[in-house]
């Protein structure tokens, strides 16, 4: 395996991912959130006006970057193709639900394992409803819950979803006075553009390169054990930020009173659990889903717009948890998210006559 | 690309859109020229609400302040009451409420209402806001994690005790950070 190309790129990837996790955190982002996907999308939904949550509207570079990032490595290396026709609209529910699930929980799962690098032991709940929502997902597509192929062609608009990013980018520079930014809180914690977007980039080029998802390491790891390189990129995502977080004194264990955490395991559990059951009938985790979209993949462009939708919805509709925890909401859409995933696994499954 | 008239109208089409755009955005300055996008912006509108909710804040709460540099804590909690009924949505009352209360030495009620005040307004844990409590939150929670151990021991088995636990945990978690 060490000779092997993929291997090292997956393993570089990982080593990245979790220095720079920690590091962003360090140079001003919120604690335990120096990469989540799913709060910068909270961030930058805000920012474009769709939620008024005044505490959480920040355009964040690093989106920009890992779309970025993921367009120019796959132009590079020629692995830019347009495509998509799979179940879009499906899709772009399923985006909106694994957005709420990462708000029940309060993170994406980078910021899971970032969270749980950094001491805080209320993200084990998390794990294990993450493993056993990829675990179910599994299952469905072991048991022929499909979507249907996607098709390739330019027509399928793969450019479209790195335009909108590039747009954002502009924005970010220009700064429009229809934008919003925050004053306070969360929304007003960040680390300087010129790091966001340098850390995004690089690891949006990385993560297309190596094809680095968290659920789809777990994923390959119950498919095929150790062979897969995948799994090492994990190990290594959660080592190196694990010996950052001690390095820079930021490993604090602990169950309680941890930064932008609560204590309703069986809500932690539900909400990474779909997420993680979503993220493996998709294909990946919102952060892939991200580079997915980077190298053209129109259906992962979906998800992120339902990602765009959902965190709005999260942040206005008051889904998102918050340390005092979850709210009826947010368990009513948990709930909801099942019943939909489990409904359409019900229906998209193609059974053998 | 340029095969038939179809084809050279989308150009041209394109062409001068992006011209007409780049125009636009040079003349307009990209900041909106447009009257309803004239006032003073969406940033300059939020810190001027802001600002007058601050200025709002202690014109609504100086006869509570008054009646607290008077001496008259029980009177100062009384109207502080009636302010919160009639103010539900404001987080202010609380943490005067939550002052006062540790004043008296009424610890664990001052530290209910200082977390049902974070609770409406987080600004009261952010060190930059003009309403900030930081010092005064942290120094509360120092000490409720002190007496907690102790009083946890003596009756372990107190649900009174372990909701309190619960918001001295709360506020040791917003005191962290952490996105919300």
């Amino acid at each position: 395996m060490l000779r092997n190309r993929e291997f090292w790129l997956v393993v570089s990837s990982g080593l990245f991912l979790g220095i720079l996790g920690v590091l962003l955190s360090v140079w001003g982002n919120p604690e335990n959130s120096g990469i989540c996907v799913s709060c910068f999308i909270e961030n930058s939904a805000g920012a474009l006006g769709l939620h008024d949550n005044q505490r959480m509207q920040y355009l964040r570079p690093e989106l920009m970057g890992f779309v970025l990032g993921s367009v120019l490595s796959a132009l590079i290396f020629r692995d830019f193709r347009s495509r998509g026709g799979s179940a879009p609209l499906s899709r772009l529910f399923l985006g909106i639900f694994m957005i709420f699930g990462c708000a029940v929980f309060i993170g994406c799962p980078i910021k899971l394992m970032l969270r749980l690098t950094a001491g805080d032991l209320s993200a084990v709940a998390g794990v294990v409803g993450l493993v056993a929502g990829v675990w179910g997902g599994l299952k469905g597509l072991a048991h022929g819950v499909e979507f249907t192929p996607q098709s390739h062609g330019k027509a399928n608009g793969g450019l479209l979803i790195p335009i909108l990013f590039l747009l954002l980018l502009v924005f970010f520079f220009v700064r429009p006075s229809f934008l919003l930014f925050s004053s306070q809180g969360g929304g007003a914690q960040f680390a300087p553009w010129q790091m966001t977007l340098i850390a995004g980039t690089g690891l949006g080029a990385l993560a297309q390169r190596s094809r680095f998802c968290i659920t789809g390491s777990i994923r390959n790891f119950m498919l095929m054990g150790f062979r897969v390189p995948a799994l090492w990129g994990l190990l290594f995502f959660v080592g190196a930020a694990l010996v950052t977080n001690l390095v820079s004194g930021r490993f604090n264990p602990g169950l309680y009173g941890q930064p932008g955490a609560h204590i309703e395991y069986l809500w932690s559990f539900l909400g990474m659990g779909l997420v993680g059951w979503i993220s493996v009938l998709i294909g990946g985790c919102p952060f892939r889903q991200l580079i997915k979209a980077g190298e053209g993949d129109a259906d992962a462009g979906m998800v992120v717009i339902g990602m765009f939708i959902g965190g709005a919805l999260a942040q206005s509709w008051g889904i998102a948890a918050t340390a005092s925890g979850v709210s009826i909401y947010g368990k009513i859409s948990i709930l909801a998210g099942f019943v939909l995933v489990a409904a359409g696994s019900l229906m998209f499954r193609q059974r053998t006559q | 690309m340029f095969r038939d008239t179809f084809d050279k109208l989308s150009w041209s089409i394109l062409v001068i859109a992006v011209l007409s755009l780049v125009v636009l955005l040079y003349v307009d300055g990209g900041t909106g020229s447009d009257k309803r996008t004239h006032g003073p912006g969406k940033a300059l509108e939020r810190e001027l609400a802001y600002r007058s909710r601050v200025e709002l804040i202690s014109t609504l709460f100086a006869p509570v302040e008054k009646l607290r540099k008077e001496g008259n804590n029980q009177t100062a909690l009384l109207k502080l009451d009636e302010l919160i009924k009639k103010y539900p949505g404001e987080g202010h009352g609380h943490i005067l409420q939550g002052e006062i209360l540790y004043t008296m030495g009424a610890f664990d009620e001052a530290v209910a209402s200082y977390v049902e005040g974070i609770k409406l307004n987080g600004d009261y844990v952010d060190a930059k806001s003009s309403l900030s409590r930081r010092a005064e939150i942290q120094h509360l929670v120092e000490e409720g994690l002190k007496n907690i151990g102790q009083r946890s021991a003596a009756n372990p088995d107190n649900r009174t005790l372990a909701a309190f636990r619960q918001k001295i945990n709360y506020l040791k978690s917003r005191l962290a950070g952490g996105c919300e």
